[in-house]
């Protein structure tokens, strides 16, 4: 039997090992990355030390305990709260692309006389527990500095998921 | 100049004037929603195409608001021209509404949150002049969102 007539059937067998291995079930899987399920622990920080917005909004930075879930399109999120309140959760909606998501909460705000606000958060998994990212207030507070015209507060956030 | 006497007793014309008045209660169900968001609105966005464009992109959507009931928040659906829908919260202070969602996007498309602010008029049944905050997906140290951000406006009909 000749080199080639060995060498080729081999050839063919490992490329299609390879690519049985790279289309299995467990491969595809390892990329779908969810925020549902369990709850996230996330933990927001200052960007350049700006622990206040320009017009003197913060929220501080405690750490927040946020549950996800989906159902085809509707992605909804909450943030307990019962430090505050058993009542008090603040709602979101969550998309996601690959690795990347974008949240969306609306601030809870107990004092109609102070200035409320929105939630933006921007991040990515590191892996399937663990998440990073930016989060920006924007607050029901005119500033014209601001390229919204909207009070804007922007913070870095890293986050746990726990069963 | 002498008025002419009713038919009517006094009694049956309060009669008349209180079941005239149930009856626009009844039929306009927006009577009893007041200045609150709740109900199902119809909603005309308009934000720039994304993200830094002279373009503009019109979003006819249809908005189903759920009651907040006690909570400050409530949560609503919004139904864009080609069916899809997407969940939403929002927040309502007297007439100021906020009203936040996520843009339904296909893969590999420009995506973006947005934040609408407006103010619930006219007895409930319209929102004019609203803005919109438009946070797009592309990073923008530039931007103290850090990311490119957009303005848009919008308006609203009570449709039920």
């Amino acid at each position: 039997m000749s080199n080639r007539a060995i060498l080729f059937p081999l050839a063919a067998a490992i490329v299609l090992a390879a690519g049985m291995m790279t289309h299995s079930p467990k491969a595809a899987a390892q990329t779908q990355f969810t925020l549902a399920g369990g709850t996230w622990i996330i933990l927001s920080s200052p960007i350049d030390n700006e622990v206040v917005s320009r017009m003197g909004n913060t929220l501080g930075f405690p750490e927040r305990h946020m549950v996800f879930s989906e159902d085809g399109d509707l992605r909804l999120g909450r943030v307990d709260r019962e430090d505050a309140g058993p009542n008090v959760k603040p709602l979101g909606v969550w998309r996601i692309d690959g690795n990347r998501f974008s949240a969306t909460f609306q601030l809870w705000c107990e004092d109609a006389s102070q200035p409320c606000g929105s939630i933006i958060m921007r991040g990515e998994f590191t892996r399937e527990d663990r998440v990073r990212g930016t989060m920006t207030a924007f607050w029901d507070e005119p500033d014209e500095t601001r390229p919204t015209g909207y009070d804007t507060w922007p913070m870095t956030f890293r986050g746990d998921r726990v069963p | 100049m002498s008025m002419k006497p009713s038919p009517f007793s006094k009694p049956t014309r309060v009669a008349v004037i209180l079941v005239g008045l149930l009856g626009a209660l009844v039929i306009s169900p927006s009577a009893l929603a007041g200045k609150k968001l709740q109900g199902r609105w119809h909603l005309t966005i308009t934000i720039p195409e994304p993200p830094i464009s002279d373009k503009t992109r019109i979003l006819l959507v249809t908005m189903d608001v759920s009651p907040r009931g006690d909570s400050l928040q409530g949560r609503l659906t919004i139904t864009n021209e080609v069916g899809r829908t997407v969940g939403g919260v929002w927040r309502q202070v007297g007439k100021k509404v906020s009203i936040a969602y996520e843009l339904p996007c296909t893969p590999g498309e420009q995506c973006a949150s947005l934040v609408l602010l407006g103010k619930v008029k006219e007895g409930g049944v319209k929102i004019k002049n609203g803005n919109v905050i438009v946070m797009w997906d592309t990073p923008n140290e530039q931007n103290h969102a850090l990311y490119d951000t957009s303005n848009g406006s919008f308006s609203g009909e009570r449709l039920e």
